[in-house]
């Protein structure tokens, strides 16, 4: 019988194969109650967070104060990584904009992705051509 | 030469042998090999797939993350030793694959720089491509 090692059995994931899991766990909103800089902020806040919240039950959704400093919003994700973007100078659309950038994300980092159109793990269906294992070309 | 002719006749012996006479015998026969692949259409290029590969295509605005898709335009299935090519497209009551989308996101910055020498003209445009990236399911191939 032959020895089965422990590395064997290990299972690699590939998220969306069987199930999806949402990638993003917490959407943290930081802005300052007074300064004008947040005043977009606050206002998307207080008309548009509630729907968010309800539309995306998986996402925990966390309201900070950031005194003095311009308004941030941070994105949580499974793998341990976090997204920052300022919220600085745009309005409730472009704010909305940069909210979904974050929920449809997955936290991976950025690369470039131009000529990647197929990431493989699985193995060549056909098997690879071994020159020491084909028809020796008869003229 | 015998030893190199019998080499290669046990596969060729098989593939002979096993002529399917109806769609259903060949899917029969692709099914019972241990993995299969596709070559579908999406989003009017060719692709070949197969179970559990992520897909980047540009960006579809009308999809959210966590929609599964359905590839309607197979054009050829196969494994192995046998391959069914359609004609131009398998039907999709044969075979059923299913795509979830699992994020949009955008590629790396992109520095494009313009100039015209001797004029004073220059400029650099920074730009990052979105892009859709989905897994591919299981090839359901149902009896």
């Amino acid at each position: 019988m032959a020895t089965l090692f422990r590395g064997q059995l290990r299972s690699f994931p590939a998220n969306g194969h069987a199930a999806f899991v949402p990638q993003i766990r917490k959407l943290v909103f930081e802005c300052c109650d007074r300064w004008p800089s947040s005043e977009n902020t606050r206002s998307y806040l207080f008309t548009r967070l509630v729907e968010l919240a309800r539309q995306n039950p998986h996402v925990e959704i966390v309201v900070r104060q950031r005194i003095h400093r311009e308004p941030i919003i941070r994105g949580f994700y499974v793998n341990n990584r976090d997204k920052v973007v300022p919220l600085n100078g745009l309005s409730l659309a472009e704010i909305n904009q940069k909210v979904h950038l974050l929920l449809d994300s997955s936290g991976a980092k950025i690369k470039h992705l131009k000529r990647r159109n197929v990431e493989s793990t699985t193995e060549s269906t056909r098997g690879i051509w071994s020159g020491l294992h084909a028809d020796r070309p008869a003229l | 030469m015998l030893a190199r002719l019998t080499r290669s006749v046990p596969a060729l012996c098989r593939a002979l042998h096993t002529q399917p006479n109806s769609t259903t015998a060949a899917l029969e026969l692709i099914r019972s090999q241990p993995s299969q692949y596709i070559i579908a259409n999406f989003v009017g290029r060719k692709y070949i797939l197969t179970p559990r590969d992520v897909l980047t295509v540009p960006r579809l605005r009308d999809v959210d993350v966590g929609d599964v898709l359905a590839l309607d335009e197979i054009h050829e299935l196969g494994s192995r030793e046998y391959t069914l090519r359609g004609n131009p497209t398998i039907s999709p009551s044969r075979v059923r694959v299913q795509a979830t989308v699992i994020e949009h996101t955008k590629g790396k910055m992109e520095f494009i720089f313009k100039k015209k020498r001797r004029k004073g003209y220059q400029k650099t445009i920074t730009h990052k491509q979105p892009y859709t990236r989905l897994r591919i399911g299981e090839i359901e191939i149902p009896s």
